[in-house]
């Protein structure tokens, strides 16, 4: 048990006053080198940490303290980690999710909200802070209808700072791009590694698809309106730089698969892919056991692995440890690189959120997409 | 003779007014040459607020905008150049890590000595002469272009040309900021003004001090992608030929590594590698090095020493 709630608890029944004065003086959840301690505090049957890290229990129970209204359990947690979790409060039979109330930090996604917890070492990058000094490029809504798709598809496209008409910009395209823009602060991150020259200007398009697990998950159809229908009309809207290398498509979990799935589609296509917790589930033999959802992209990502070819010349991945996706991903690497594709592979201690995805970012786009601070001496 | 007066990143310590003052440069008007800045040329006021003196830019970047901008025949032919010399750099770059790797290792490699000794002189041999080779591809790609679109052959060059000798008629020097070097490489070279320095007293920084060399060599071991191989890009202008000028060599040059610095300066030997970092204020008379300040020489050894002024 963290040392300062133990000697709170020592005594036999601490005072609510006492309690208070406690959790007023402490940052929770409790960071004691790799020991991680959650408290809870309230009547309840039974309180449980909820994290969705691989290789934990996902509900693990915190105790009542005795003599007082808190509740604790203490994990190991490897340094440098970052988790998220909520905690399951069981009150009369019925059971609730609920933020940490005495933690601020919180990460959002399509979902909602989960409180974070920020193990001993893990910072926050100062490059996905908004930075008052970069400068902000511009979000334009734009709109494209899809014959493959059949219907009316928005997408964001974001030019840099200082765009101009007679320059040639490489050409990012990301899956889920309005949730990178939301939840992992795709925009700022791409205003700050801009400003410090460590990627290029670079014109990034960002698709958000209303049915992503069927259309993400291998679909010819969605390789079809990335390679045939968006990229041209990007062509023909935007001074892009025609060569392949200078082209990538980027994505998180399935939208990773879609990324690979529309390069594989369309070898020489787009140079560099950069793909995040993909979701490559495969089998080697017999039936996957990840759910119906997963049929396609188990069908997709064998055949894939058996007949891989050259879908980009450099691929970025990254994925994190405490996802179960993290031996699919790692299993990845060694057949893309039979393929003499250039690989480089991150493994984080994180799991399958936003804020993973964000915290790679600036690795991933400015090795694809190196800036021009080799360039310039100021 | 003329003077060039070379310094370092003018952040944290802008010692570009003291130093021009010091080198006895002449308190009359400065031609300017800031194209490295991009967009941003010609954004000087904080330049004239350390020289004192009236400041003529050159704009050599809005120019290259122009003439791109009016003959798109050039501008075509001048991307096709460009595209032509990232995928030269980019071959090289492939082959320039093995013999690195290999150099390297040796470098560090044990054994009799006398077998080290002579394989390692064969690696740096071979390193050398990749350098040389790309350095020669380079300038025959420039050549290549130079010949089909000069000031000789196009009125909207020559033209622009013949503007940017006026105004260096009406200047005794001609500073040199930071900034990107190829594009300011790109520009010097576009309107021949690279071979129009050589009268003028020049001061220089970073970009502007690379861009006076013989040898451009690229370099920064800090980058988000960690240490990269130094690179050689192009030659320079030729007005101080024989170094290597190395920029904010503290912040992106790891000066502790005692390998990397011994095969940097084993590498561009009998070239000078010299450190220019803030507050750096490196003096020639012509060629003749007089002042050398905090700069400092990378040795064979791996040690960073002072450099010998005549």
């Amino acid at each position: 048990m963290n040392p300062a709630l133990r000697k709170l608890v020592r005594k036999a029944e601490p005072t609510p006053a006492e309690i208070d004065a406690f959790v007023a003086a402490n940052a929770f959840p409790l960071v004691d080198g790799r020991d991680i301690t959650f408290v809870w505090r309230g009547r309840a049957d039974a309180v449980y940490l909820r994290c969705w890290i691989s290789g934990l229990d996902t509900a693990q129970p915190l105790q009542s303290l005795p003599g007082s209204d808190l509740w604790a359990a203490t994990i190991d947690l490897p340094e440098g980690s970052r988790i998220e979790y909520k905690f399951e409060v069981v009150k009369n039979g019925h059971s609730e999710l609920v933020l940490d109330p005495f933690n601020d930090v919180l990460a959002h996604d399509p979902f909602g909200a989960n409180s974070v917890c920020q193990g001993a070492g893990y910072e926050r990058p100062p490059w996905t802070l908004h930075d008052p000094d970069a400068r902000s490029g511009s979000l334009e809504i734009r709109h494209l209808h899809s014959k493959v798709l059949k219907g009316t598809r928005e997408y964001q496209v974001y030019l840099p700072a200082r765009f101009r008409r007679n320059r040639r910009y490489p050409l990012l395209i990301v899956h889920d791009g309005i949730d990178y823009l939301r939840y992992a602060d795709l925009k700022i991150v791409l205003d700050n590694l801009m400003q410090s020259l460590e990627i290029p200007e670079m014109i990034v398009a960002m698709t958000q698809s209303p049915d992503r697990l069927n259309e993400y998950s291998g679909d010819d159809r969605h390789a079809a309106f990335v390679a045939e229908e968006l990229l041209p009309e990007l062509e023909a809207h935007f001074p892009l730089a025609d060569d392949p290398r200078s082209r990538g498509l980027m994505g998180a979990s399935f939208g990773g698969v879609a990324s690979l799935h529309a390069a594989w589609r369309y070898p020489d296509s787009f140079g560099c892919l950069l793909l995040q917790s993909g979701s490559f589930a495969f089998s080697d033999i017999g039936r996957h056991r990840r759910g119906k959802v997963f049929d396609p992209v188990v069908r997709f990502v064998n055949e894939f692995r058996e007949a891989p070819g050259c879908p980009a010349e450099k691929i970025y991945m990254s994925c994190g440890i405490y996802e179960s996706l993290i031996y699919e991903n790692r299993s990845m690497v060694p057949r893309l690189q039979q393929q003499g594709i250039e690989v480089r592979f991150e493994e984080a201690r994180d799991a399958h959120n936003w804020e993973n995805w964000r915290d790679r970012l600036r690795n991933g786009l400015s090795w694809l997409y190196p800036g021009p601070v080799w360039f310039v001496y100021e | 003779m003329p003077r060039r007066l070379l310094l370092g990143p003018q952040r944290p310590v802008r010692n570009l007014g003291e130093a021009v003052d010091a080198a006895g440069f002449a308190d009359a008007p400065m031609a300017v040459i800031s194209a490295g800045w991009q967009e941003a040329e010609g954004d000087t006021n904080d330049v004239h607020e350390l020289v004192r003196r009236p400041l003529e830019d050159l704009r050599l970047y809005g120019r290259a905008e122009a003439v791109f901008a009016a003959d798109p025949a050039l501008h075509a032919a001048y991307r096709r150049r460009q595209d032509r010399l990232q995928e030269l750099q980019r071959l090289y770059q492939l082959r320039l890590k093995q013999l690195m790797v290999a150099a390297r290792l040796t470098l560090r490699a044990s054994g009799e000595s006398d077998l080290v000794a002579a394989e390692l002189r064969h690696a740096i041999s071979q390193l050398r002469a990749l350098d040389r080779h790309h350095l020669n591809r380079v300038q025959s790609i420039h050549a290549e272009f130079e010949s089909a679109y000069s000031r000789h052959s196009s009125e909207l060059l020559a033209g622009h040309a013949a503007e940017i000798e006026r105004q260096l008629a009406g200047c005794r020097s001609v500073l040199i900021t930071g900034g990107n070097v190829v594009v300011l490489l790109n520009r010097l070279r576009l309107f021949g003004v690279h071979r129009m320095l050589g009268r003028h007293d020049l001061v220089a920084w970073s970009a502007g001090a690379m861009a006076l060399s013989d040898l451009i060599v690229l370099f920064h071991d800090r980058s988000a992608q960690g240490r990269r191989d130094p690179e050689v890009l192009a030659p320079g202008c030729s007005v101080l030929p024989g170094y290597v000028f190395l920029p904010n060599a503290k912040r992106r040059l790891r000066t502790r590594d005692e390998v990397r610095v011994d095969l940097f300066s084993r590498r561009f030997s009998p070239g000078v590698c010299v450190t220019l970092d803030s507050g750096a204020d490196l003096l020639f008379d012509d060629n003749r090095l007089v002042r050398a300040g905090i700069a400092r020489q990378l040795q064979t050894g791996g040690e960073l020493a002072r450099l010998r002024v005549a």
